[in-house]
């Protein structure tokens, strides 16, 4: 029997990190969680998850970004799969990577609140897959 | 308390004798002034001294008066201008205000004439000023609102609605009394955020956020992207949704994001206020110089009255047939602000109960690809 994936789940929000948390351990995953972009790096760095769910406002405005970059410039975990998550863009499926972060930094943005059954979909999916490496643009 | 606003005027007169007096007057009235005897030196002075006011006499060698109010209204648009004239005809008076003078001074002139007229015309710089800076206030403080509604009002919403997400995780743990409270009070949950999403999205949108670096996009790509991600509900709903998009791109101006939520926005509404059974056309066009957009239902239609109100904020068809629908009243006003912004049009055609067109006009912006199309055709 395989171990269960890890999911780090990054957010300021408390109540939010623990709902995730229940969602994610719902689904069978194993969870970390941490509290600021600088834990979530820490974290990532030291215990590998499979995955990270990335909330992008905390103390700074910007702050998932500037961890998305951190991670994707860290060689141990450059190719980890990262779902941004934030309260702060259209809710369109179409456009659901922020261009601010650039097409080949996050894997996926969803909208906060997230739709627990989507959350565990593309959660499930992009584990299978693996983290695809878009063509870089010019 | 400001620090006190310091009054400066420049006056600028050849005649040595007038200008002097004029400064006397003036300093002892409390004004700063930097008095010049000709257009030339007192244009040389705007961008260090920055007047308030300028003070001058419209009959100079080389440079006379209007050409200098000319060009110092060109440094300074704010500056307010009050010219002298020995020859106070109404000619000359109307000249200098359509050269943008805010009054002036017949000469011969008294001491109190002089005060009394510059003391007005500060006035009246001051208010300009006051209400230039209160439009810039208003200006941050919608930004800030919408930057503190984003996070500050959203992030505790979905903590609450994912929190609810966990009670719901295991419905059959819960007594069914407390499920279908939980199950309303996500619903109204929802409702609400999709509010707040909707409000700042109006905010969002302004000349600047949509003309961005000069966004272009594909109508073609956003209404076919845009369009596939209803087929679902619009299925679900019993309709059948048809796409006819034409097969080369229409380039517009403005970010794809403002495009998808027009488009979105209108498609919703043609699920939402239909009948299952019905159908809802999404078209896109290129006429003259323009992208048209239509998007046409079978559905309840909206009855002639309601028709002039339908793009106003907040404005919602209340009707036995609508009642049970959810809605924020802002997503038309939210496409009306989308179009207008873009120079574009957006009309409605409808009847009772006989189904509603929705259509969008806004310009194309020639590509290099498109012109050389023209050209060649």
């Amino acid at each position: 029997m395989s171990e269960a994936k890890t999911i780090l789940i990054v957010d300021d929000d408390p109540d939010f990190v623990s709902s995730i948390k229940e969602i994610v351990e719902s689904a069978g995953y194993r969870a970390l969680t941490a509290y600021d972009g600088k834990e979530g790096f820490t974290v990532a760095s030291a215990q590998h998850p499979d995955l990270i769910l990335l909330d992008v406002m905390m103390s700074e405005r910007t702050e998932g970004f500037k961890v998305l970059q951190q991670i994707r410039e860290t060689k141990a975990i450059e190719s980890t799969p990262v779902i941004l998550i934030s309260s702060i863009y259209t809710d369109l499926p179409a456009f659901k990577v922020m261009p601010e972060a650039g097409q080949q930094a996050a894997d996926l943005f969803l909208p906060k609140p997230v739709d627990p059954a989507n959350l565990l979909k593309e959660v499930a999916r992009l584990l299978t897959e693996g983290r695809k490496r878009p063509t870089r643009r010019p | 308390m400001t620090a006190p606003v310091e009054k400066r005027v420049l006056v600028i007169d050849d005649d040595e004798v007038m200008l002097q007096s004029c400064q006397q007057v003036l300093e002892r009235a409390g004004y700063r002034v930097q008095a010049c005897d000709s257009g030339r030196a007192g244009l040389a002075r705007i961008p260090d001294f920055h007047p308030a006011l300028l003070v001058v006499d419209l009959k100079m060698p080389e440079l006379d008066g209007l050409q200098v109010i000319d060009l110092a209204r060109r440094a300074d648009p704010e500056l307010v201008v009050v010219v002298i004239t020995g020859y106070a005809t109404i000619e000359t008076a109307v000249d200098a205000m359509k050269a943008g003078a805010y009054d002036f001074l017949p000469k011969p002139f008294t001491p109190a004439e002089l005060r009394l007229i510059i003391g007005r015309s500060f006035e009246r710089w001051l208010l300009a000023a006051e209400s230039a800076r209160l439009r810039q206030e208003k200006a941050e403080l919608e930004r800030k609102f919408a930057a503190v509604v984003s996070h500050q009002l959203k992030s505790p919403l979905a903590a609450i609605k994912q929190n609810l997400d966990v009670v719901l995780l295991a419905p059959d743990a819960l007594p069914g009394s407390a499920l279908s409270a939980a199950e309303r009070a996500r619903a109204r949950l929802a409702e609400m955020l999709r509010i707040v999403e909707d409000w700042l999205t109006l905010a969002r949108i302004t000349k600047d956020t949509l003309s961005e670096g000069d966004a272009t996009c594909d109508l073609v790509e956003v209404a076919r992207a845009v369009g596939e991600e209803h087929r679902a509900s619009a299925e679900a709903a019993g309709l059948r949704l048809e796409l006819r998009l034409p097969g080369a791109p229409l380039p517009v101006r403005g970010d794809a994001t403002s495009h998808a939520v027009l488009v979105d926005n209108l498609l919703s509404n043609g699920i939402k206020y239909n009948r299952p059974g019905g159908s809802l056309a999404l078209a896109l066009s290129a006429a003259a110089a323009e992208a048209v957009l239509e998007v046409s239902d079978t559905g309840i239609g909206i009855a002639e009255a309601h028709l002039p109100h339908l793009f106003q904020e907040l404005y919602r068809v209340k009707s036995e047939a609508t009642r049970g629908i959810a809605g924020t009243g802002l997503g038309l006003a939210i496409c009306k602000k989308i179009v207008s912004e873009l120079g574009g049009s957006i009309a409605v055609a409808s009847g009772e109960g006989s189904g509603t067109t929705f259509t969008v006009r806004v310009p194309l912006c020639a590509t290099d690809k498109a012109r050389e199309g023209q050209e060649a055709s």
